[in-house]
């Protein structure tokens, strides 16, 4: 049978190589590429990913019919060459060709014509009908260490005390706020951040990872190929309480810092962390065994918050859906026919989730964006999921969207909804508030509503019960009955969703 | 008032070098109708990078709807597997709830590899399969997709076979929700008796077009179903109800094409100019504007803005050279448009913007983005403009209002641009 995709979650290694190439100033990208492959890579997706009105140093070589038809791309790459170089726009730096599905449809392998380009200029065959977003970051960060890194790297001595980062990369999902924590930690242990490949680097500077005496990586997704490359020890970037205090412990070791990293957890608990532990003692933390969790992330993530949420604040987890997604692992089909079956309490996941929970009518689930794809701003550097700041934050969101469920749970006059309507004011009261007494339910009446709540989430179910009762209630006064039956709350029940 | 040359007349080598196009992915158009149609599950046949990224657009502008495509990697192509795939999705979609339409949107690398249309089911239990070929190295624009999409769903679903309705029109194009109610309240008013927009919600919107007497559409890309309507007999009227000018020429052709009582609609078209004049009175624009998105319906807006009494000196378009956009083009230059760019790059509006400097700029986001760096006022003409009302009064009210407004709020451009460029660490208040 074929493989079928519903609702994409990685993008290919074509825009692997854009998104990691062009984060650095000082490259330029002609991408072999008909106009769309240009305009969604570099301006329609990353102005709602990464907040940033285009990407300015990529121009696409425009594949069209006559290009598809036979003639190849090497004269419309070599046109677009000739254009950047004569208005000046690749002076001082370093041109890169990058192959897109297309171009590799059409087997057009330009290794030879890049030669004939400006000095320096090189292709990059990025693999794009195979190679998934992750497997592209990894294997691009590899071969630009390769091409413009290792042989400069010869001889550069380590300097103790600091540490490479390895990635994010444009499209990654909150990476200001998860860079900006986990340099605060490298920090913390008493080392000094070195390069930052290639968010916050030049080209030109990549050697220099040469000197770091730890890497960390950013990713479990990517970046492990160049870590081994570069033979230094290296660290995966923590989540959750236990993850981030590990990793202190460990980079103190490796950078011989011991015991500043244990002064810095203590201080930690005093300061950061403090908000956790005030929120656990709280009342707050009572609510969280009656909170379930569904994630669907990449794998750094997803693992991430299924710790902490689930081992270390004891949230029940429904479901855990990584991204890459790996054979056996649970596809977007699945999580959707979760979705519609019974939605979380709280839902981590991109917008795939975000229209499975609007078809499933999932309203009393609390969304939290997790994972591209799906628009979201995330240039503060104050929402990080990664790190002691991380745990902070995460809590922080879910009390507050406990808050928010709650203080719709409280009921509101109804006459001020009668009134916004027209009626006049003064006039009578809604049925239901006036109804002297409780109405009579029979057992499988009752049995039948209790169903439907069980299928929600618990904080929701307290207005749902009421407003479900209402429903069917006010049904059964039309009808003159005396007690609520089973067909009648059938009736109603079956027009309300969950 | 005095104009420079058309820049057409310039030698040739000082046209600006164009490298950066500007247009959405072109296939976005076709899927963003495909997707707001209620009961209509689009089938995807593309390799992964661009399933993403137009799944990514379509879930920001098009519909909460989940899509299903065939998987095409190197394993897939390589075994000749692409018409293989896109059956099993379209198996897939065949079992949503309601579906009853399902596009199959072929991409790039599917029409590079070849999907041969009588491999293809034409219905899978009740509902239809139309193939959609919309590659984005042959159709260069995303307003010309939503005609290749358009058409294809009107050559299966059109029902020509029944009687005729003579006093029903099409109005073709996709508008703000509340133009098609104006447009429908003065055409009422004239002796139609219905109208039908194209494309809407409504799958069977589509099968009741074949039974309209006549198709207007209100934008000038629509050149597919234009040759079908003609081809069922169905005559075009010409134009399009925008500005007070454009609206009485409109109504009157309207009034010709459907045979309705002269007078009747000499009174309504004329109604409908001076209640225009008096918007155009009593909200005059001031200032100089350029118009520059990829719709397909910039002259159309451009148009409207030189009536108001700004100056438009340029405006570009991503859809190319057309007699259907040259009536426009031609009332423009007559009236101080210097010129008219098709198919334009970045580097054209660019050389514009140095050109002529204008007040206020309605343009795609990396042209936008830099006349705000200059700290021009600039806005995103897809999500500004293209999304308020803008035919007849009613439109033409609410699009000129907002211009207004827009043009007397430079302030805070220049103190953006006060702040980010310039030379002054701090801005003195």
């Amino acid at each position: 049978m074929a493989k079928v995709i519903r609702d994409l979650a990685d993008t290919s290694s074509y825009w692997a190589a854009v998104w990691t190439m062009c984060a650095m100033p000082d490259v330029h990208v002609i991408c072999d590429a008909p106009i769309g492959c240009f305009n969604l890579v570099a301006t329609a997706v990353p102005d709602y990913t990464d907040s940033i009105p285009h990407i300015e140093n990529i121009t696409p070589s425009v594949i069209r019919d006559e290009e598809v038809g036979g003639a190849g791309t090497g004269e419309a790459v070599k046109r677009t060459y000739e254009g950047l170089r004569d208005e000046g726009m690749i002076d001082g730096k370093t041109l890169i060709v990058v192959s897109t599905a297309e171009s590799e449809m059409i087997g057009s392998d330009l290794t030879d014509l890049v030669t004939q380009l400006g000095e320096g200029t090189t292709f990059f065959h990025s693999e794009s009908l195979s190679d998934d977003e992750h497997v592209g970051r990894d294997r691009v960060l590899q071969w630009l260490w390769e091409n413009y890194g290792a042989d400069a790297a010869q001889g550069i001595e380590v300097e103790p005390g600091l540490v490479n980062i390895i990635g994010p990369t444009f499209g990654n999902f909150n990476s200001p706020s998860d860079l900006h924590e986990v340099k605060r930690l490298i920090e913390g242990v008493g080392g000094r951040v070195n390069i930052v490949f290639p968010y916050e680097c030049n080209l030109a500077d990549i050697a220099q990872l040469a000197k770091g005496q730890v890497t960390i990586i950013m990713y479990k997704e990517f970046g492990h190929t160049l870590a081994e490359t570069l033979g230094k020890p290296y660290l995966y970037a923590p989540m959750g309480i236990q993850g981030t205090t590990n990793f202190i412990k460990e980079l103190g070791d490796l950078l011989g810092t011991s015991d500043q990293a244990d002064a810095f957890i203590r201080n930690e608990k005093k300061t950061t962390l403090q908000a956790v532990w005030d929120l656990w003692r709280g009342p707050q933390s009572d609510w969280f065994s009656t909170l379930t969790v569904g994630i669907v992330a990449t794998k750094t993530y997803a693992e991430g918050l299924k710790e902490y949420l689930g081992d270390e604040l004891g949230m029940p987890i429904s479901f855990v859906a990584k991204r890459p997604q790996k054979v056996g692992e649970m596809g977007n089909e699945e999580v959707r026919q979760q979705i519609h079956a019974k939605a979380p309490s709280i839902l981590y996941g991109s917008i795939n989730e975000r229209i499975y929970m609007s078809e499933a009518g999932a309203t009393r689930t609390t969304f939290m964006p997790a994972a591209f794809p799906g628009a979201a701003v995330r240039r503060a550097v104050g929402t990080p999921y990664m790190g002691y700041r991380g745990t902070v934050y995460i809590i922080q969101e879910i009390v507050n969207s406990l808050y928010d469920t709650l203080f719709h749970v409280l009921p509101v006059d109804a006459a001020y909804a009668q009134s916004r309507n027209g009626a006049p004011t003064g006039m009578s009261k809604p049925a239901e508030t006036t109804q002297i007494g409780n109405m009579p339910w029979s057992d499988d009446a009752k049995e039948l509503l209790n169903k439907h709540l069980e299928n929600m989430p618990y904080i929701g179910r307290i207005s749902a019960s009421r407003e479900y009762q209402m429903a069917v209630e006010s049904v059964a006064r039309e009808q003159g009955a005396t007690e609520v039956t089973l067909s009648i709350a059938e009736l109603v029940l079956a027009g309300q969703r969950e | 008032m005095t104009f420079k040359a058309d820049i057409e007349l310039k030698p040739k080598n000082e046209k600006p070098c164009q490298l950066h196009p500007q247009s959405m992915c072109p296939a976005f158009g076709s899927l963003r109708i495909l997707t707001r149609l209620e009961g209509s599950h689009p089938v995807m046949a593309t390799d992964t990078g661009c399933l993403y990224g137009l799944t990514f657009v379509t879930h920001f502008y098009g519909a909460r709807k989940s899509i299903v495509a065939a998987h095409l990697g190197t394993e897939e192509l390589m075994a000749g597997e692409v018409v293989e795939g896109t059956r099993a999705a379209i198996e897939v979609a065949a079992k949503e709830p309601g579906c009853e339409l399902i596009p199959v949107v072929s991409l790039c690398v599917a029409e590079t590899a070849g999907l041969p249309e009588e491999m293809l089911p034409k219905k899978i239990g009740d509902a239809e399969v139309v193939l959609v070929r919309v590659p984005a190295y042959a159709i260069h624009s995303h307003p010309e997709a939503k005609d290749i999409a358009t058409e294809a769903l009107l050559s299966r679903l059109a029902d020509v076979k029944s009687e005729k309705e003579r006093k029903t029109l099409v109005l073709l194009g996709e508008v703000f929700p509340a133009d098609p109610l104006s447009i429908d309240t003065v055409l009422r008013k004239m002796g139609v008796e219905q109208t039908i927009t194209l494309p809407g919600r409504s799958i069977e919107d589509f099968r009741r077009a074949g039974r309209a007497a006549a198709l207007a559409p209100l934008h000038p890309f629509y050149k597919k179903t234009m040759a079908l309507f003609r081809s069922w007999d169905k005559p075009i009227v010409g134009g399009a109800p925008v500005g007070a000018s454009g609206s009485y020429a409109w109504l009157k052709a309207v009034g010709n094409t459907l045979d309705l009582d002269p007078k009747l609609v000499n009174d309504v078209a004329e109604e409908e100019r001076e209640k225009a004049q008096a918007i155009l009175n009593a909200q005059p624009l001031s200032g100089r504007i350029i118009v520059s998105g990829y719709e397909g319906t910039e002259l159309a807006y451009a148009r409207m803005l030189v009536e108001a009494g700004a100056e438009v000196p340029y405006v570009s378009t991503s859809i190319g050279a057309d007699p259907l956009v040259l009536p426009d083009e031609l009332w423009l230059k007559q009236r101080g448009t210097q010129m008219v760019t098709y198919r334009k790059s970045l580097e054209d509006d660019m050389a514009a913007l140095e050109e002529f400097k204008p007040d206020l700029v309605f343009g795609t986001t990396p042209f936008c983005a830099e006349a705000k760096q200059r700290g021009i006022p600039a806005l995103y003409f897809t999500n500004q403009l293209a999304s308020r009302p803008f035919f007849l009064t009613t439109g033409m009210a609410a699009t000129i209002g907002f211009v207004k407004q827009t043009l007397e709020r430079k302030n805070p451009y220049t103190f953006m641009h006060d702040f980010f460029e310039g030379d002054e660490e701090v801005v003195h208040g």
